[in-house]
């Protein structure tokens, strides 16, 4: 097993076990604590699979700023000391049955469609992932959904400051 | 079963390894479904708004880990799907701070964020 | 290059003019009176209208991220007009609220999120137009700032339609690995109907569901349009579900043809199963939005039939179907609307004796319900005609009798419940019926415009064969 293998399943159990730890803690912050440990695994991820730059605006924009607003937001309502009520265990259970089966499903299949296709990577393209290419593309390729994105920006700003100020 | 190979170029991006390591596509695949249900359970088991809002986060990402896993893997020399991932991050963001407007008005308004303590309205 | 995309791209355009003039009215330094910013605000929209439907042509933008033609234009415009109305006919309410500015904003950017969602011919762009059509949308679901109910049903419609764009987006990401394109003209062609783009198509229709709610996934909608103010609900339940249907029905016949019988049968299961809860949930409600929420759950199983036609007859159909949906539930939520903006009352208890007092609210409800039902001289009998012949097949598509005769059995019980309405209005007894009230211009305007297309887009039968012109089957 080589190095990246080993930092592969690090980082895949890691994020699994942490979005585990989302749902099984009842502090909230913990919670928030326990799904950014999920956000640097998957920007482990990205960074393994040569997309730098989203790795690194992964780590700025959810874990620097969702996450610091979802923090934020617990302590001012003063959580984190609540117990929230949960569903009961057979909605729970069937839940999670449900989910597993439709898991199950999913896999099976990708497994069957990956034989099928059989297609080979290209390998040692290291730097499609970089700042430079994707700026490029971006104001190329992608300008539209930029500047689509600018108004949704726009609106959501206005929104949040309608509804969050006080009267 | 024909396998899909990763080599990441080990001289270039990460000094740790002597040879290049090699990862199945599918096993990134399992992960990403695994986070995909794993956010799903918790969207329909938790109450806390907060919590929930987490769960579809998680959501959100194991779906941008599916779109650059295929980009890399299937087809390294386009950005589709990189750039999906982009744009998924950005409308998360925007959806967050919505929501958590929302969200505060509403703790503002009777003191409490758990969805069945406020169901006021019913099916 | 400059030219072509100020000619086609102008409708969004003209949007986006409008919401940077509201933009700059409200941080500008001059303090606008609600009445006049209202009656600029109408008379921006109108110019909309107008210009959405003078001047369009066919086109290409953008490497095939942008794509217009006559009836792409013609869809644009229906839903213009249908904000326009809204408009009109929330007045009232808004006469007296704190953020018209913000209001209008918000709800011009998802007009212009619809636009381009429909517009799309690219994946990304379908998603961000999606989501550009829900997100302000759940904040103005917001602006009964004082209820709960109001945030209530915020959270809930900017979850679930998070959740919803979570399946499309599994869906897409799917799709996306399994044919290594994102644009609709490519998918087409490389879509093989394998076993898991199947599943991602599924997911993908999940996410379509969601937004249009039927019925295993229509959950939120009840909730939503009951605690929503008003003018919001109209636009969800109309233009909203109308943008999306849109969508959904060029996605089918364009990229997702590869996967025809899929659909047909997931529309089939569907589209029973929406038609038969929603009548029974419809059945039981006291409230009138969530009447409405309901009965427009079963309206939407019926437009499935459609769809399923998958001829241009299909196509034709469904569109006409939304047009006269959207006069028919407006003139019915413009009535709903105003007496709640002024009385505060909304249930069919309420509404009894009506007749007595509002003759004129009375006769206008009641048209709009007889069209929602679909009784013979309005346009709805003609649009729910249409859907089930282009489900039957008679236009050269496959058909499902079995299918249709259960949406006709279930037609003559929608029939029992919005008649129930009727017979509420004007031949219940009532000791304290809703006092006189005085309709002022703006939403009687907004009423009779919606009594006006429900008879005329019922009477000339150009309209339905101006569209059928335009629509393409496959």
């Amino acid at each position: 097993m080589s190095a990246i293998q080993i930092i592969f399943w690090f980082l895949s159990a890691l994020a699994i076990v942490s979005a585990l730890m989302v749902l099984i803690s009842k502090n909230p912050v913990h919670s928030v604590l326990w799904l950014i440990m999920v956000f640097f695994a998957i920007s482990g991820h990205y960074i393994l699979l040569n997309a730098q730059f989203l790795a690194i605006v992964n780590l700025i924009v959810y874990a620097g700023a969702i996450m610091v607003l979802f923090l934020f937001v617990i302590m001012l309502m003063n959580l984190n000391n609540e117990s929230e009520p949960q569903k009961n265990v057979w909605m729970r259970l069937a839940g999670a049955v449900s989910g597993g089966c439709l898991l199950m499903i999913l896999v099976s299949l990708v497994r069957q469609a990956i034989e099928i296709n059989n297609k080979v990577a290209e390998m040692k393209v290291g730097d499609i992932g970089l700042i430079g290419n994707l700026g490029k593309a971006l104001f190329k390729d992608y300008l539209v959904p930029f500047e689509i994105s600018s108004v949704l920006f726009l609106s959501a700003m206005v929104g949040a400051i309608v509804i969050g100020k006080k009267n | 079963m024909k396998e899909i190979i990763l080599q990441i170029d080990a001289s270039k991006s990460l000094p740790l390894g002597e040879v290049g390591g090699a990862v199945p596509l599918p096993h990134i695949l399992f992960l990403s479904t695994a986070l995909f249900f794993i956010g799903m359970y918790g969207l329909f088991t938790r109450r806390n708004m907060i919590t929930m809002l987490m769960a579809v986060e998680l959501i959100l990402n194991s779906v941008n880990i599916n779109f650059v896993a295929f980009n890399k893997f299937l087809y390294p020399g386009k950005l589709d799907g990189i750039f999906f991932t982009i744009f998924i991050i950005t409308i998360a963001a925007a959806e967050a701070a919505v929501a958590i407007a929302i969200i505060i008005n509403l703790y503002r308004s009777h003191n409490s964020i758990d969805v069945e303590g406020a169901e006021e309205l019913k099916y | 290059m400059l030219n072509d995309f100020l000619i086609l791209m102008k409708q969004e355009l003209v949007i986006t003019i409008i919401i940077f003039i509201l933009l700059f009215i409200k941080i500008g330094s001059k303090d606008w009176k609600n009445e006049s910013l209202l009656k600029l605000i109408n008379v921006l929209l109108l110019l909309n209208v107008v210009f959405s439907f003078i001047g369009n042509q066919e086109g290409v933008l953008f490497n095939e991220m942008f794509r217009t033609n006559d009836l792409i234009s013609l869809e644009k415009g229906i839903l213009s007009l249908g904000t326009l109305i809204i408009s009109l006919s929330s007045y009232s309410w808004l006469q007296n609220h704190k953020h018209v500015a913000e209001f209008y904003m918000l709800l011009l950017s998802t007009l212009l999120g619809m636009f381009l969602m429909i517009s799309g011919g690219h994946l990304i762009m379908f998603y961000l137009g999606l989501e550009l059509s829900t997100i302000p949308l759940a904040a103005i679901a917001n602006f009964d700032l004082d209820k709960r109910k109001s945030s209530e049903a915020a959270f809930k419609l900017i979850i679930s339609s998070a959740f919803s764009s979570g399946l499309l987006l599994f869906g897409i990401s799917l799709v996306y690995g399994t044919t290594g394109t994102l644009l609709f003209s490519e998918l087409a062609q490389t879509l093989t109907g394998t076993p898991i783009q199947i599943f991602a198509f599924i997911l993908l229709f999940a996410g379509f569901a969601f937004k249009i709610s039927v019925v295993p996934f229509h959950l939120w909608t009840a909730d939503v349009y009951e605690g929503a103010p008003v003018a919001v609900t109209s636009y969800l339940s109309v233009i909203s579900k109308g943008a999306v249907l849109f969508v959904f029905v060029s996605v089918l016949y364009g990229a997702f043809k590869p996967l025809a019988t899929t659909w047909y049968n997931m529309l089939f299961i569907l589209s029973v199963l929406t038609i038969i809860v929603g009548n029974l949930f419809a059945i039981r409600q006291n409230n009138l939005k969530r009447f409405l929420a309901f009965s427009s759950i079963a309206q939407v199983g019926f437009i499935l039939i459609g769809v399923s036609g998958s001829s241009q007859t299909g196509t034709a159909s469904v569109i006409y179907f939304i047009l006269v949906y959207i006069f028919s539930n407006l003139a019915a939520f413009g009535v709903i609307s105003f007496i709640s903006a002024v009385t505060g009352k909304e249930t069919i208890d309420d509404y009894k004796a009506l007749y007595k007092t509002n003759p004129f609210l009375s006769w206008v409800i009641t048209i709009a319900l007889f069209s929602l039902a679909g009784v013979p001289p309005t346009a709805g009998f003609f649009g729910k005609y249409f859907l089930l012949m282009a489900g039957t097949g008679i236009a050269g598509s496959k058909g499902l009798i079995i299918w249709i005769i259960i949406a006709a059995l279930n037609l003559v019980i929608s029939f029992y419940y919005y008649l129930r309405v009727v017979k509420a209005i004007f031949m219940d007894a009532n000791e304290t019926p809703i006092q006189k009230l005085s309709v002022p211009f703006l939403p009687k305007l907004a009423m009779i415009i919606c009594v006006a297309g429900i008879v005329l887009t019922g009477l000339f039968s150009f309209i339905y064969e101006y569209i059928f012109s335009l629509s393409n089957g496959f």
